[in-house]
C-alpha cells in the first residue's frame, strides 16, 4: 500500500507546476460561425477546475504587488494572498497566490485579468485548486449544487406558471412552494447538505412534466408545450393554432425562410375554411331527406329541389356571397346546354 | 450567417446549439469534434443552456464519448456530463442509461481530469435508488487509493467523495477488504 503522503495544512506547500496550469496554444481552426470574439484554446471547464484561487503569473519585478492586489479587490473580496516564490518564473517577473472570498470573484477576475497587460507586463491567470482544503472542495461543490437545483426549480416553476396561465390552476404551485421551503431549510444545515440536497431534489424532480416526445425536439422548449397544450383545444380555438403554427415557422426560417413563409400564408386562410366547412356540413344535414345530395357550387342536375332555407352565415359579406352564387346557379341551370370544354392539341415539338 | 454569441434569446441560443451537435454529427474532422464537443461541455456549466441541450439529446452524446478510443473525447465528454449532472433532470438520463457504470469505467483512465469529472459525476448521481450501487465496495476502494495521492485535489475529491456518500462503516469496511487483499488488483491511478 502506498504510504500516506504527508499532508500540510493549508496552501503554503510547495507548488508544483500541473497540466493544468499551462496555457495552451490558441485554437486557429475554427469554423467562422463559432469563432468567437477572442481567440481561445480548445479546453473544458468543470467545476473542478475553478477555485477561489488563482495564480497571476508575469507580475513585472518592480514592488506592484499592492497594486495587483487592489487590481484583484476590484472583482471581489481578496481573503489572502503571497508571492510564490517557490513556483518557476520568467526573468524579471513575480507569481502570486490569490484566494478570493467568493469563486464568482474568482471567476470574474480571471476573465477580465488574464491576458492583460499590467504595467507592462502581460498577466496569465489561472485557477489553482491544488491549494484547495478539503473543506474548500467540498463547500465549492455544495455551493455549485445548490446555485444549479435553484436554476432548475426556477425553470420548473416558470414552466407550471406557463400552463397554469393556460390551464385551471393545479395543486402543483403549493407543491413547489413547499419544496422550497424544504431547500431553503436544508441549506442552512452544513455539512449534511450535499446528500441531503440530492435527496431533496430526488423529490423535486418527481412531479415530473413528461417531456414532449422526441421527434419534436428541434423546437424551443416553450412553443412545444403550446402545441401540446393546444392539441386538446384545436377545435375550439384556431387562433391558438395560429399562434402555434406561426411560431414553429419562425423557428424554421433558418431552414428555408420561403417555405415558412408559405407556411405562415396558408394558415391564415384556416379558421374560413374551418367556418365554411362547418356550414357545408349543416347544409347536407339540413338537405338529408332529399334523393340528390348537392353541394352549393356543383351545377344541380335532376328534378329539382324544395327550395333550400336561406342559412344566415352570420357575415354580411359571406351571405353576399351565397346570394352571388345561388343567383349565379339559377342562371346556370335555366340554360340547358353545357358546352364541354375542348382541349386545344397543340403540335409537340421534338427535342 | 452571424450568430451572436451573446445574444440572450431563447431561441437563437437553441438554434446554435443545434448547429454544433449538427456539425459533430456531420464532421468527418476528429480535430473539429474536439472544439464542438469542448464548446458543448462549456454550454452545459450554465443551467440556462441545460434544458436546450437536454432536448438535443447532448446527454446521450456525452455518453457515448466515454467509450470512444481518441482520449480528449473521453475527457471533453466526461467534462460535459460533470457540469450537466448537477440538474436533476439530467442527472435522472444519465442514471436511466447506465451512466453509473460507464462513469465508473472513467476513474481508469490515465487523465486526471476525466478521473475528476468522473468522482464529481458519481457525487452528483447519488440518490436513494443509486446509492447502493454508486457505494459499492470495489468503488469505495478505488477512492481509498485516491485519497492517499500525490495529487491534492484528486485526494480532495476523494476524501469528499468518501465523507459525503456514504457511512464511517461502509468506509472502514472496505479498508478491511482492501489490507484483506493479496493481490493489489484495482484501478491504476493516473499518470500525469
Amino acid at each position: 500500500m502506498a504510504a500516506p503522503v504527508n499532508s500540510s495544512s493549508g496552501c503554503w506547500r510547495v507548488p508544483e507546476v500541473y497540466k493544468h496550469h499551462e496555457q495552451r496554444r490558441v485554437c486557429i481552426s475554427r469554423p467562422k460561425y463559432r469563432e468567437g470574439r477572442k481567440a481561445k484554446a480548445v479546453k473544458v471547464y468543470t467545476i473542478n477546475l475553478e477555485s477561489r484561487y488563482l495564480m497571476v503569473q508575469g507580475v513585472p519585478a518592480i514592488g506592484v504587488m499592492t497594486e495587483l492586489i487592489q487590481l484583484c479587490a476590484l472583482y471581489g473580496a481578496v481573503e489572502e494572498y503571497r508571492p510564490l516564490d517557490e513556483y518557476p518564473a520568467e526573468e524579471f517577473t513575480e507569481v502570486y497566490l490569490v484566494k478570493f472570498q467568493k469563486l464568482t470573484s474568482a471567476r470574474a477576475a480571471k476573465r477580465h485579468m488574464d491576458e492583460k497587460s499590467f504595467y507592462g507586463g502581460v498577466l496569465h491567470v489561472c485557477y489553482v485548486p491544488e491549494y484547495e482544503t478539503v473543506e474548500d472542495t467540498r463547500l465549492k461543490l455544495q455551493d455549485r449544487r445548490s446555485y444549479v437545483i435553484r436554476a432548475a426549480q426556477k425553470r420548473v416553476r416558470e414552466r407550471e406558471q406557463k400552463e397554469d396561465t393556460q390551464e385551471e390552476p393545479s395543486s402543483s404551485e403549493t407543491t413547489t412552494m413547499s419544496d422550497d421551503n424544504i431547500l431553503t431549510h436544508k441549506q442552512t444545515s452544513g455539512n449534511d447538505n450535499t446528500r441531503e440536497t440530492s435527496n431533496v431534489s430526488h423529490y423535486l424532480g418527481f412531479p415530473p412534466l413528461p417531456l414532449p416526445p422526441q421527434e419534436h425536439h428541434h423546437r424551443p422548449k416553450s412553443q412545444h408545450l403550446l402545441t401540446e397544450d393546444k392539441m386538446g383545444t384545436l377545435h375550439n380555438t384556431c387562433a391558438g393554432t395560429l399562434e402555434q403554427r406561426e411560431g414553429s415557422s419562425r423557428s424554421k426560417q433558418t431552414l428555408s425562410s420561403r417555405q415558412a413563409a408559405h407556411q405562415a400564408a396558408a394558415v391564415r386562410f384556416l379558421p374560413r375554411t374551418t367556418h365554411l366547412e362547418k356550414r357545408k356540413r349543416k347544409m347536407e344535414e339540413a338537405e338529408e331527406p332529399s334523393s340528390t345530395v348537392s353541394g352549393q357550387n356543383e351545377p344541380l342536375i335532376g328534378p329539382k329541389l324544395p327550395e333550400p332555407s336561406k342559412l344566415d352565415m352570420e357575415d354580411e359579406s359571406l351571405n353576399t356571397t351565397v346570394n352571388l352564387i345561388r343567383n349565379t346557379m339559377k342562371q346556370v341551370t335555366s340554360s340547358p346546354d353545357i358546352k364541354p370544354v375542348e382541349k386545344k392539341v397543340k403540335p409537340r415539338r421534338r427535342i | 450567417m452571424m450568430w451572436r454569441s451573446g445574444s440572450s434569446g431563447g431561441s437563437d441560443r437553441f438554434e446554435y446549439l443545434q448547429t454544433l451537435v449538427t456539425e459533430f454529427q456531420d464532421t468527418d474532422s476528429d480535430e473539429a469534434k474536439e472544439q464542438v464537443l469542448a464548446n458543448l461541455a462549456n454550454f452545459a456549466y450554465d443551467p440556462k443552456n441545460v434544458e436546450y441541450l437536454r432536448e438535443l439529446q447532448v446527454t446521450d452524446l456525452f455518453l457515448d464519448m466515454l467509450t470512444e478510443e481518441n482520449e480528449n473525447f473521453v475527457e471533453f465528454g466526461m467534462g460535459g456530463l460533470c457540469n450537466l449532472s448537477m440538474d436533476p433532470e439530467c442527472r435522472d438520463v444519465v442514471l436511466q442509461s447506465d451512466g453509473i457504470r460507464l462513469v465508473t469505467n472513467c476513474l481508469s483512465s490515465r487523465s486526471e481530469e476525466t478521473v475528476l469529472s468522473a468522482i464529481t459525476t458519481l457525487m452528483n448521481l447519488l440518490t436513494p435508488v443509486s446509492r447502493s450501487q454508486i457505494t459499492d465496495p470495489a468503488i469505495l476502494q478505488c477512492m481509498l487509493r485516491f485519497s492517499l495521492s500525490e495529487s491534492p485535489r484528486l485526494r480532495n475529491l476523494a476524501t469528499v467523495f468518501l465523507q459525503d456518500s456514504c457511512s464511517e462503516e461502509q468506509v472502514a469496511q472496505a479498508q478491511q477488504q482492501m489490507e484483506g487483499q493479496q493481490t493489489a488488483v484495482g484501478i491504476p491511478l493516473p499518470k500525469d
